[in-house]
């Protein structure tokens, strides 16, 4: 069986490649994609937590959270798409770096 | 279910689109507005009778065993912020019936508007990381959307496209940060945190302190994470400026303060001189930057920055004086800084420019709505006979009291080097008028006048007799700090 250990460090490393899917990539739906990646960093820490909270015990609040998690983390990724249609008419193009009119 | 005011709230925006599908188009936006303005009003009035409550009992803890439940925390410092939500977002509403035309979509800008005010006063109220995590998404959300309603402008998508990924980024972290606190502790309750750290000071407790300022400190728009706020304030309607500017960065600034003094308090020490720093950073890059700006909403949406950089040094100072001055301070800028975003957006809605130079002279055209946003903007410097002068005395009263005097000079500067902006604001309305378009110009319509000059109305009123809401805001700061004046 697996440690503890091991888990977290998968999502920290899921975390970081989050991170760098948000600073590298320029299509709009990678950067949806780089968002679900940290958000699922964050719950595969708390399903974690709760299976090591007590052995023999796997503590319902992280899997509550979970649950409600997963469910923001679709409303977001839904409004995302929502934007980035709007922003696809506007611009004709889904790469972010043409979206440079505002300054600043 | 939540206690009375926020219940109210959520079955309000639960009916509020049904309202807005059945009413004829032609009078859709004003009765959408009536509805919301109801919907405030009485969940205000709920408010009241929590306050009388809460002010004998100290706070009030709501488990709840129905279906739809959270762990809630109604204490004073709660009701202070609720009291600010919902009495801007009533100016907001009522200066939206004008405001926002007829279509068929302005339904759904109304129930996004009660949205996003239900799920600050659920921020407020929430006693765990849970209940607040979910209420920040519900607020977060519904802005991302607000930013984005006149989708037919390239300039409010654009800019809603850029605060929403960095805005979802920072949740995202702030999420990964509450998982390795509940790892730690195995609870989330603020009170469960702070007996859980109470003398420890574990190297994943400081990771877990830097994810969680890092992701609520987004929309905080703290320095190196502002730069989502210029463009998301200065395209979004007016009416969504002034609420986004006047109370959803400063709920990132309560989160931060509830969190770091409860979960966070062992290692005090070690956190207030970065938010020193940090807070002398915020305040430099915004008045700097508002400096060079030709936009008048992008103009406003700098000084913002900059007046949470004020917020952050009672943070930084972390007395009790100096929490009484950043809530304070909270409270006063969502006046100044609502009333300032209404009377520009009045000004752009009449001469449909945004530009300062395009506007020289229209004060001899909009006399009442010149005179208002004078006000608003002599607050925001600081001058004496208004409210803001009140708190940033407090916040400078209380950096000489804690051996920090730098960071009140520091603020000094920063009210000195507002001015500049700000007069210039002044100084470009008054002249006399030289374009067509600005001779042309008429005064603002009665019911956008009607918010903005009640708003008027508190700044003076706050700024000449401060004695009640000095107090409340010191009630309020009282139940952060361990033994505070309650």
């Amino acid at each position: 069986m697996i440690d503890l250990t091991g888990y977290l460090v998968f999502s920290m490393g899921l975390y970081a490649i989050g991170l760098y899917c948000l600073a590298t990539k320029r299509n709009m739906l990678r950067l949806v994609l780089g968002i679900e990646l940290l958000i699922n960093a964050a719950n595969i820490n708390f399903i974690s937590f709760a299976a090591f909270a007590m052995p023999g015990f796997v503590d319902p609040l992280g899997n509550a959270f979970v649950c409600i998690s997963i469910g923001l983390g679709g409303a977001v990724s839904a409004v995302a798409l929502g934007v980035i249609v709007l922003a696809y008419r506007h611009y004709g193009t889904l790469d972010v770096a043409e979206l440079r009119r505002l300054k600043g | 279910m939540f206690t009375l005011p926020l219940d109210i709230l959520l079955i309000f925006t639960a009916i509020s689109p049904v309202i807005g599908w059945v009413t004829p188009k032609y009078n859709r936006s004003k009765i959408g507005g009536v509805f919301s303005a109801i919907a405030l009003s009485v969940s205000g009035i709920a408010l009241y009778s929590l306050y009388k409550e809460v002010s004998v009992k100290g706070a009030i803890y709501v488990t709840g065993n129905s279906l739809i439940a959270g762990y809630l925390k109604v204490d004073m410092l709660s009701i202070f912020m609720v009291s600010i939500f919902l009495g801007l977002g009533l100016a907001a509403t009522i200066y939206s019936m004008e405001y926002v035309e007829n279509s068929s979509r302005s339904p759904i800008y109304y129930t996004l508007i009660l949205s996003m005010i239900s799920g600050m006063v659920g921020i407020v109220f929430s006693g765990d990381l849970f209940t607040l995590y979910v209420f920040w998404e519900l607020m977060s959300i519904s802005s991302y959307a607000l930013v984005a309603f006149f989708r037919e402008k390239w300039e409010s998508v654009e800019a809603s496209l850029k605060y929403l990924i960095i805005g979802v980024a920072g949740s995202a972290t702030a999420l990964f940060g509450i998982s390795l606190l509940y790892g730690l502790a195995g609870t989330l309750s603020f009170e469960g945190l702070a007996t859980a750290f109470t003398g420890t000071a574990n190297i994943w407790l400081y990771i877990a302190a830097i994810f969680i300022f890092v992701g609520f400190g987004v929309k905080a728009a703290i320095v190196p994470l502002h730069t989502w706020l210029p463009d998301a304030h200065s395209s979004a309607p007016s009416t969504i400026s002034a609420l986004l500017s006047g109370i959803v960065i400063g709920t990132g600034v309560f989160v931060i303060a509830r969190t770091f003094f409860s979960a966070f308090a062992s290692i005090q020490e070690q956190w207030f001189p970065v938010i020193a720093i940090l807070s002398l950073l915020t305040m430099f890059l915004g008045n700097i930057t508002a400096l060079l700006q030709t936009d008048l909403k992008r103009m406003l949406a700098y000084s913002s920055i900059a007046q949470v950089g004020y917020m952050l040094v009672g943070i930084a100072v972390g007395t009790q004086t100096g929490l009484t001055g950043t809530f304070l301070q909270f409270f006063n800028h969502a006046l100044m800084k609502g009333s300032a975003f209404l009377c520009a957006g009045a000004i752009i809605h009449q001469l449909s420019v945004r530009e300062l130079k395009d506007m020289v002279g229209v004060g001899r055209r909009m006399p009442i709505t010149a005179v208002v946003f004078s006000i608003s903007l002599f607050a925001l410097i600081g001058l004496p006979p208004f409210n803001g002068f009140i708190s940033e005395l407090t916040l400078v009263t209380s950096t000489f009291q804690a051996n920090m005097a730098w960071l009140g000079v520091a603020l000094i500067l920063n009210a000195a080097l507002s001015a500049a902006y700000y007069l210039q604001i002044i100084r470009v309305i008054m002249q006399k008028p030289t374009l067509e378009s600005v001779q042309k110009a008429k005064e603002t319509p009665l019911l956008m006048l009607i918010p903005i000059c009640a708003l008027a109305v508190f700044i003076v009123a706050f700024g000449i007799w401060p004695d009640p809401i000095v107090s409340f805001a010191q009630h309020a700061a009282g139940t952060l700090v361990p033994g505070g004046l309650l």
